[in-house]
């Protein structure tokens, strides 16, 4: 409902009064007040305000002094006639004047004397200079060559105002035209008696013996910015790939975060004295834990345990074995679930953290996530695995997939698939192989198992456009708040 | 990965194919090709299994084979050499295994020269751990009288090391020589040191730290002597990629005798070593159908020795392969030969039906919690350090079951996390020039005794945050876990909070939750000036 005031402004900005300044003399308001309603009314979408910064200009003293007596030219050129000797000028204003008399053409010296030439019309500063007089005004309304010749003399300066200007809207009208008849009130929230027993006509209400009107909104009118509480980017990248796994038949597997150097290296026929095994790559602990039986992992380490291996030679060491380490892939993970589960057909898959001794920097963090499935059948090939890449990239929204030779040290064949991607080309995303028979055999798994490992947080950075991996992890707030869910991910 | 310089023009004459036709099938043979490539070279990365391609002389062999321009075993052969090379009983406790050959008439252009040296770093990465295992010496064989003798010789003996001047004690060189400083630790507790000498007593090597300088190999130099020394069968390995690869450049290998007290041998063996495979194997591995013939062409691409006979092949690996331990390697090779890009992908007909773990399916429970409730998922490191995690929370002393690594690679991950509010602080005080309030939460791991658990974690910073607020999270939170009948809220002694408005959640008299209000004390730390109050649950436990 309008306040008393509010509805004034509004009759009179109804009424063809634009100006604030007039408003206020003709409602006997203060100014501030006048535009305050009339905020308040352009709120509810009553009037629009335009605003507007206005420049003036006015005469500087030097300015006002030429405005009264002329220009020194001018001065000059009536007070040498028809000519007069340069040395007979003695007046400081006479100097000037006679530097403009040139510039502008009035004049010439001839041997040592001024004449005039032309008819010295009068110049557009000289307008200028006499319409500026009468006092202040906008650059609208005066000749812009006059203007910037006084400016550039010091004769003007420009201050600048802010000016409002009120147009009625035609809600506005309507409205001020019911408030002229003093009826119905205006009505911003509706009261549950309202609801309940008033007796509605559109917009109009009548409730408790009274009439109300609920006034339209502008509803293009923008409102704070608020957000939902959502999931991490990153975790619906995640859930999307658990989904396509999950799709796809596979079942889900997790493991510890603490290993030991047997699953995370020894039972993947990782040679005691492989680099990545070193204290530079893995974060070992100091502790130590029970390994299961180890003979047959021994003896292919040492022999290659009568699977036509060669094995490593030298001797395979328990104490190695057993070190604790924070896993680097969760290949440890899968092969013990394998070791658990022997017969076919087996299809599991895990995304879970892994932990390499990295230096921290925009692609490197020392912990990310890793998606890794196996198949475990009878009768399953490389090709059976090249097929199972394509589709999963498929599904991801890769749709070209080339796949190159690779080298893992735990399939045999290795391969690692490439994506193809508009601006970066093709992309290597993730490795994949057939599980080495030096794996597998120790455990009593008799078919082969297809397994292939992926970098998720790689993806993450494809798909999300990341420049700086941390993101992920330590987050912006604003960056989570803005992410909208429907990213195409 | 070892990266290997190839120069085109290099590559087109040892190869003898065109810069196009050997880059658009280098990758498929196994091998990532540097993006930035130069005009007249370009950097290629091969795999740690293939250190015979760790030269370009090695590539271009191979790239021989895989173009179909020379295929099949590649005979180098071996001419009977004067030169003894004696190992001595005081060597053998040290570094005892050792082999040798002579390689002559060569010619070193600038190319050859950056090749080898590049060949041998590899190799000493690739094949030698650094050294320990394989260590080579390359010498300019004019300069010295075999025959040599391999000895266990006092540190105190001296010489002039390569790049020096100076006679220096073995035992300064280790000290003083920038080679010494590096790999000396090799021979820590060693009482002799390692050392090739000539007939005149003069020194050849000191391996596996640096040669002497007086065979320093130059542009002058045609005829080398090589000695590979360590501690493992794969010094003769590495033999063979260096004795072969300089025969690629034209020379001409000439055999060492190694006298030894176990027996005496001819140095190197170029033999290969005969496999017999069988084609309906590799056939079910790949998936491919190759007839025993088709299965050896491929080999022969990959310069493999190779015959069908019956269903079966037999092939024979170039001395110089270093990874071939099972038939599945030379099936690798097979698949290669016949091109990965000419395998049709096939999906498995494997049937199963696929269930998300229950952990999984709990914690999406939480997550929608949490999100009705109007907060953002965060997904902090689970590494973080004592000082954030305990000293600051002003939870010391850090309880034991906390998992501490042994070399941390910074001071900000020194252990795994055993809660996550810090975490979110830490997200926090990253955050505050962001709008307020900020409600974030975390639905992750913990590991506590090495075993890994699942935790929630939320928490609001704002001006008004209170801790009525976060009781009613919590009572949320557990009406909808399903918990709230066995849990007991008690008030809380943890010192993060502060004293009289923290509550711990107690189920069956253990501590399994807490909320309240944290203490300014621990917002000062972490940096934060406004209050925030939290929460933290355990919810599960992986067994």
């Amino acid at each position: 409902m309008l306040s008393e005031s509010d509805a004034r402004v509004l009759k009179a900005i109804s009424d063809g009064l634009y100006d604030p300044r007039i408003i206020a003399e003709k409602l006997n308001m203060k100014v501030e007040a006048v535009r305050a309603s009339a905020d308040a009314l352009a709120e509810s979408g009553l009037v629009r305000v335009n605003k507007s910064v206005k420049e003036a200009f006015s005469l500087t003293a030097e300015g006002q002094r030429y405005g009264k007596e002329g220009l020194p030219e001018r001065r000059l050129l009536q007070e040498i006639a028809s000519g007069k000797p340069v040395s007979e000028l003695k007046d400081p204003s006479s100097k000037i004047g006679l530097g403009w008399l040139r510039k502008k053409g009035w004049a010439v010296i001839q041997a040592g004397m001024i004449k005039p030439i032309g008819s010295a019309a009068k110049g557009k500063d000289e307008e200028v200079l006499e319409s500026l007089l009468a006092g202040p005004k906008s650059g609208a309304s005066l000749d812009s060559s006059g203007l910037e010749a006084l400016k550039s003399r010091g004769l003007v300066s420009s201050s600048k105002t802010k000016e409002w200007r009120y147009e009625i809207t035609p809600e506005g009208r309507r409205v001020a035209s019911e408030a002229g008849d003093a009826k119905a009130q205006s009505l911003t929230v509706i009261a549950s008696g309202m609801i309940k027993n008033g007796d509605w006509d559109g917009s109009n209400l009548r409730y408790d013996g009274r009439l109300y009107y609920a006034r339209p909104y502008d509803v293009t009118l923008a409102a704070d910015r608020i957000y939902p509480g959502k999931k991490h980017p990153y975790q619906r990248l995640i859930d999307r790939m658990r989904g396509i796994m999950l799709e796809m038949g596979f079942s889900e597997i997790k493991g510890q975060v603490v290993q030991s150097s047997f699953w995370n290296f020894d039972a993947l026929f990782q040679p005691q004295d492989h680099p990545a095994r070193e204290m530079q790559d893995t974060f070992y602990l100091d502790s130590k834990a029970e390994i299961p039986d180890y003979s047959r992992v021994k003896e292919v380490h040492e022999h290659g345990g009568g699977i036509g291996s060669t094995g490593w030679g030298g001797c395979w060491s328990p104490e190695v074995a057993s070190q604790e380490v924070l896993r680097t892939h969760t290949t440890g993970v899968t092969i013990k679930y394998l070791a658990e589960h022997p017969m076919p057909p087996v299809k599991v898959f895990g995304i879970d953290r892994v932990y390499r001794r990295e230096a921290i920097d925009a692609t490197h963090t020392p912990e990310f996530e890793q998606l890794e499935g196996v198949i475990m059948d009878e009768g399953v090939s490389f090709r059976h695995l090249l097929g199972f890449l394509k589709e999963f990239y498929l599904k991801m929204g890769f749709e070209e997939v080339r796949f190159r030779p690779g080298y893992f040290p735990y399939t045999e064949p290795s391969v690692e698939p490439e994506v193809f991607i508009d601006g970066l080309g093709w992309v290597e995303l993730g490795g994949a192989g057939v599980f080495r028979k030096e794996v597998t055999a120790p455990f009593g798994i008799e078919q082969r198992v297809l397994a292939w490992g992926l970098g998720v947080s790689r993806v993450a950075m494809l798909k999300l456009g990341l420049k700086d991996l941390r993101l992920l992890y330590q987050s912006d707030i604003q960056w989570l708040r803005e992410t909208p869910l429907s990213i195409e991910s | 990965m070892p990266v290997v310089r190839l120069y085109y023009e290099d590559m087109e004459r040892l190869i003898g194919a065109s810069r196009d036709t050997i880059m658009s099938r280098m990758a498929m043979m196994g091998a990532d090709i540097g993006k930035s490539a130069e005009s007249d070279h370009v950097d290629v990365e091969f795999f740690p299994d293939r250190p015979d391609l760790y030269s370009p002389e090695g590539v271009a062999r191979a790239m021989q084979g895989f173009l179909g321009l020379k295929t099949g075993l590649v005979d180098y052969p071996v001419q009977k050499g004067s030169v003894v090379c004696q190992v001595e009983e005081s060597v053998k406790s040290v570094r005892p295994i050792i082999g040798c050959a002579v390689v002559r008439g060569l010619e070193f252009s600038s190319e050859a020269i950056e090749s080898l040296m590049g060949l041998q770093e590899d190799l000493h990465w690739g094949l030698g751990r650094n050294r320990r295992k394989v260590a080579i010496g390359v010498h300019d064989i004019s300069r010295v009288s075999p025959p040599f003798r391999y000895l266990g010789a006092d540190p105190e003996r001296k010489f002039v090391p390569l790049d020096f001047t100076e006679e220096l004690s073995m035992r300064e060189i280790l000290q003083e020589h920038p080679k010494g400083k590096d790999y000396g630790h090799i021979l820590d507790g060693c009482e002799r040191y390692p050392l090739i000498v000539d007939a005149n007593d003069d020194v050849l090597s000191f391996p596996p730290i640096i040669n002497g300088d007086l065979t320093r190999v130059t542009d002058d130099t045609h005829d080398l002597f090589i000695d590979v020394t360590g501690t493992d069968p794969m010094v003769f390995k590495a033999l063979n990629i260096v004795v072969t690869s300089l025969a690629e450049r034209g020379g001409k290998i000439e055999s060492v005798l190694v006298k030894r007290s176990e027996g005496d041998f001819i140095s190197p063996n170029l033999e290969p070593t005969r496999w017999i495979v069988s084609a309906d194997e590799a056939n079910q591995l790949i998936g491919f159908d190759l007839t025993a013939e088709e299965l050896a062409d491929c080999l022969k691409m990959m310069r493999f020795g190779a015959r069908a006979e019956g269903s079966m092949v037999e092939v024979h690996v170039p001395a110089y392969r270093a990874d071939i331990m099972h038939s599945w390697d030379i099936f690798e090779d097979a698949a290669k030969g016949f091109g990965y890009d000419r395998l049709v992908a096939e999906l498995p007909k494997t049937v199963t039906i696929g269930s998300a773990h229950p952990v999984e399916l709990r914690r999406e429970e939480v997550r929608e919690i949490m999100i009705g409730l109007g907060y953002l998922e965060t997904m902090p490191f689970t590494l973080t350090n004592e000082k954030v995690h305990f000293e600051w929370m002003r939870r010391m002393p850090v309880p034991p079951g906390t998992t501490r690594v042994l070399h941390p690679i910074s001071e900000l991950h020194t252990i795994l996390r055993t809660s996550l509010l810090s975490s979110l602080l830490e997200i926090f005080a990253i955050n505050q020039h962001h709008p307020l309030p900020q409600r974030i939460f975390a639905a992750g791991d913990v590991v506590v005794d090495k075993k890994t658990r699942m935790h929630l974690a939320a928490a609001s910073i704002h001006s008004s945050a209170s801790f009525s607020e976060i009781r009613s999270v919590a009572d949320a939170v557990m009406r909808e876990m399903g918990l709230g009948d066995e849990m007991k809220i008690v008030p809380s002694q943890d010192g993060a909070f502060l004293p009289g408005r923290g509550a711990d959640l107690m189920k069956d008299d253990r501590r399994v939750g807490l909320f309240g209000e944290l203490h300014p004390l621990v917002l000062r730390s972490f940096g934060l000036e406004q209050p925030v109050v939290a929460l933290e649950i355990e919810w599960g436990e992986l067994l």
